[in-house]
């Protein structure tokens, strides 16, 4: 999807991308047609385009609301108990290695002690250290 | 990037006592950055003055947004969707976004909710350090990149002074004497003949002396490419 977005007033005339400080604004011409590009990465939502548009075709609540993007989906270990969310199935490999003892899949509620356990291991996790016992 | 810092909960607490609805208005660029005034911290203070036991009546109605820069008028006018009914701003922006909105809403009292405190650096991760003052006539060409005017406490163009120490300025072991940074990187550049110029009185007047500060540029209109 496109953040940035512009509406049918919008007539090709390039003063977005002549006025983007950051640079975040391109076009393409290929045979018959000119293409506006945007590139979120370099986008320092200053709203200039917006200010500057003469045709008043810059959409920019997307760039101030834009919808969430997908990163990552990983698999979820759940409580057996109560089935709530507890962590990745990567997270609790990366836990169990720095414990003495596996992570029973129960939730806070469910088994107080091992949930504090892991969180102060979490706590005290040092960056420099890594992979020590502690 | 201008850094800033909460105001005390009573402090805010206080300014916002009587007021029965009252926005609280994050705002987006620098001081989300800084850890103070962004969306987190704008719900964050809505839990912290809701539970606070500085109201002696029953506390204000809280709303809260954030929106992306407090310090653009033309943007706020159009994006800034002022909830009914809402009778004061308790605005988590710097002092010019406090003010721009303030300008907005003429009628609505719009109340600082953080001390504005510096331009700054991030040195390391929540750790932001002071590292230029606006003066508006820079000086870093001069002095290796290291500036006298927001690092030296007495603004020397000449020094360091007698109260340098070890490297620390004398007023805290904790504050590396700018000088000793100027002359250190100065070395290291192999320019330290540079330090033997006199670097001559100034004109003040660039600075805050001089009055409120404006900036114009005519010469950056839709006639300029970029390319």
């Amino acid at each position: 999807m496109s953040f940035f977005s512009v509406n049918n007033n919008c007539n090709g005339c390039l003063a977005c991308v002549q006025n983007c400080p950051a640079n975040a604004l391109s076009h393409r011409d290929e045979e018959s047609r000119r293409t506006l590009l945007h590139n979120m990465s370099l986008c320092a939502r200053c709203g200039n385009c917006w200010r500057i548009c003469p045709q008043k075709a810059v959409q920019f609540d997307g760039i101030l609301n834009g919808a969430w993007d997908e990163v990552v989906t990983m698999e979820l270990i759940h409580c057996t108990v109560c089935g709530e969310p507890l962590y990745t199935d990567g997270f609790k490999t990366a836990l169990t290695g720095k414990l003495d003892y596996s992570l029973e899949t129960l939730c806070p509620l469910h088994k107080k002690t091992f949930s504090l356990d892991a969180w102060r291991h979490l706590a005290f996790d040092d960056r420099t250290d890594e992979g020590s016992e502690r | 990037m201008i850094v800033a810092e909460p105001k005390p909960l009573e402090e805010i607490a206080l300014s916002i006592a009587g007021y029965k609805n009252v926005l609280i208005l994050g705002c987006g660029t620098c001081v989300s950055v800084c850890l103070t005034g962004g969306d987190k911290e704008a719900w964050i203070l809505a839990d912290e003055l809701i539970t606070s036991k500085y109201f002696k009546d029953t506390p204000p109605s809280f709303s809260v947004q954030t929106i992306e820069r407090q310090c653009e008028k033309d943007m706020l006018e159009v994006y800034l969707k002022m909830p009914p009914e809402t009778d004061a701003v308790l605005s988590m922006a710097c002092g010019a976004g406090v003010q721009t909105v303030s300008e907005i809403f003429k009628t609505l009292p719009v109340l600082p909710a953080l001390n504005t405190t510096f331009l700054g650096a991030l040195e390391e991760t929540r750790l932001w350090r002071e590292k230029c003052q606006g003066c508006g006539n820079c000086i870093l060409a001069l002095t290796a990149g290291v500036c006298p005017v927001s690092r030296c406490a007495k603004k020397l163009f000449n020094g360091p002074c007698g109260g340098s120490s070890k490297g620390k300025c004398e007023i805290s072991q904790e504050v590396d004497c700018a000088w000793q940074l100027i002359i250190d990187r100065l070395e290291g550049l192999g320019r330290i003949e540079d330090y033997g110029r006199i670097i001559p009185s100034r004109d003040w007047s660039t600075d805050r002396g001089g009055g409120p500060r404006k900036l114009i540029r005519p010469d950056r209109d839709s006639s300029i490419s970029k390319s």
